[in-house]
């Protein structure tokens, strides 16, 4: 349980494992957008279908998973899965619509994405109220602000990990890349504002913030569940820093010598996390996992 | 069953994954290795360059040249634009009004796809190959770039010319050479 704040050896290396893991899935996520648009663009929007089919093949699967760090981890890469049509998906509309590159670089498909910030504001305005959402951030809002009518949450066993984590995943990426393009628009903000200094500044300290409530969980599930913003928070920070030309991100320009070095970690946590899991078929879900 | 609804479930799924990428396979295929294909498109731009078969000239922002409210054409060659004038082409050519292409000798060309295209899109979206020197790769400089950061700045471009109509003419812009990094981020 994360409350307890009991840092053991084998939550220090679950949460070293999660988020090798998470920052490697993102980066090949990245790089292999990168590659398939210049070995072979005319195969990306069937590429883009694939992963749709696949994301949802893969959260459906998850029924038949009986532990919750099972149902996490494919419940993880369900979501890049659909992620990723989503975001084939904005290149297609783009394509289909004229849209342009901007002047400072921004690609077509997250011009669109920008403007999806409504439809997101209503889906997180349902998550700010639904009872049954375990969300920290969520949680501290209806606190500060006293969102609720009633204290009442929904409490009791949660049986799918696997698209709630999909899910998670989804609206983190999808709440900080929205972020990120309001604050790089020169109309709104612009790279050199102050609201992206403090985006920057923000995501830099809350991420060791993140870190250390990461240790207090001492289950691969919910580890991995919570290293999913944790490594997000993160990852503002490195797209700032390329965006304000002070880092050449790897999986854009293709840097084999540091990709390697990312891949052999994303491989040799993926590695470890399955040899863990494997050890624990026999664990059942568990109503206190909460992340 | 169970194993026949999970074999129904990705059969159907995949029977649209392949439908829908029909709409891919009329566009052209990629088959040349993309090491060869740059080679290829380096040593083409390079060899014409010194040929003098390339075009020397800036991307200018069509609606405000129409219109009369910018005279890109009257300034110095390289100074296309004010400050100001040019925040605003910038961000009327993001908007998606047309960009032209303004050369040396004062000739205007209209980018646009090759001959024989029917269905196109926006020449704004078109990737250009980027052509670099050793020294511009080296530095790890972008690798293709679009029109729309490159508004006012001196290029040089490798295309097909086409006759256009009344004096202006039309190009494809296959491969493009400038000075310094394509995507902004960095002020300037």
């Amino acid at each position: 349980m994360a409350g307890k704040k009991i840092f053991t050896l084998k939550s220090i290396f679950y949460t070293i494992i999660s988020l090798v893991w998470i920052f490697g899935l993102t980066a090949i996520g990245h790089i292999s957008m990168v590659l398939v648009e210049k070995y072979n663009p005319a195969y990306k929007f069937t590429f883009g279908w694939q992963m749709a089919v696949a994301g949802f093949i893969i959260i459906y699967m998850t029924r038949w998973m009986k532990s919750d760090s099972w149902q996490s981890f494919w419940g993880m890469l369900g979501g890049l899965a659909l992620w990723f049509a989503f975001e084939y998906s904005l290149m297609y509309g783009g394509e289909r619509m004229g849209v342009c590159y901007t002047w400072n670089g921004s690609y077509p498909e997250y011009r669109l994405m920008k403007w999806t910030f409504m439809p997101l504001l209503m889906v997180s305005t349902y998550l700010l109220y639904q009872e049954s959402v375990r969300c920290n951030f969520i949680f501290f809002l209806r606190r500060v602000f006293r969102l609720m009518r009633t204290k009442a949450i929904a409490t009791g066993k949660i049986g799918n990990y696997g698209p709630r984590t999909a899910f998670e995943y989804i609206m983190i990426t999808w709440t900080f890349y929205i972020l990120l393009m309001i604050a790089y628009d020169p109309e709104l903000f612009g790279p050199y504002s102050w609201f992206t200094y403090m985006l920057f500044f923000a995501s830099f300290s809350v991420f060791f913030y993140l870190c250390y409530k990461l240790l207090g969980y001492g289950k691969f599930g919910p580890n991995l569940r919570y290293a999913i913003p944790t490594v997000t928070v993160l990852w503002n920070d490195i797209e700032i820093l390329a965006k304000w030309g002070m880092l050449k991100e790897p999986w854009v320009h293709i840097n084999w010598p540091i990709m390697s070095v990312i891949i052999g970690g994303f491989v040799v946590s993926t590695y470890l996390i399955v040899r863990d899991l494997r050890g624990k078929k026999q664990e059942m879900i568990e109503s206190t996992d909460i992340a | 069953m169970k194993t026949f609804k999970i074999i129904f479930f990705v059969l159907i799924s995949f029977a649209f994954a392949f439908a829908v990428s029909a709409e891919d396979i009329k566009k052209k295929t990629n088959k040349q290795k993309y090491a060869e294909k740059v080679k290829k498109m380096e040593e083409t731009f390079f060899v014409a360059s010194k040929k003098g078969e390339t075009l020397k000239g800036v991307f200018i922002e069509g609606n405000s040249f129409f219109n009369g409210t910018t005279e890109p054409q009257k300034k110095p060659f390289g100074e296309a634009y004010t400050a100001d004038e040019l925040y605003a082409a910038k961000q009327s050519a993001e908007r998606n009004s047309k960009i032209m292409f303004l050369s040396y000798d004062g000739t205007l060309y209209f980018p646009c796809p090759e001959k024989g295209e029917k269905v196109t899109m926006s020449e704004q979206s078109h990737r250009i190959p980027r052509a670099l020197t050793e020294e511009q790769k080296k530095k790890g400089l972008f690798t293709w770039s679009t029109p729309p950061p490159l508004i006012g700045r001196v290029v040089e471009v490798y295309g097909k010319i086409y006759p256009g109509f009344a004096g202006v003419k039309g190009i494809h812009i296959e491969s493009i050479y400038f000075e310094g990094e394509y995507v902004v981020g960095k002020k300037d």
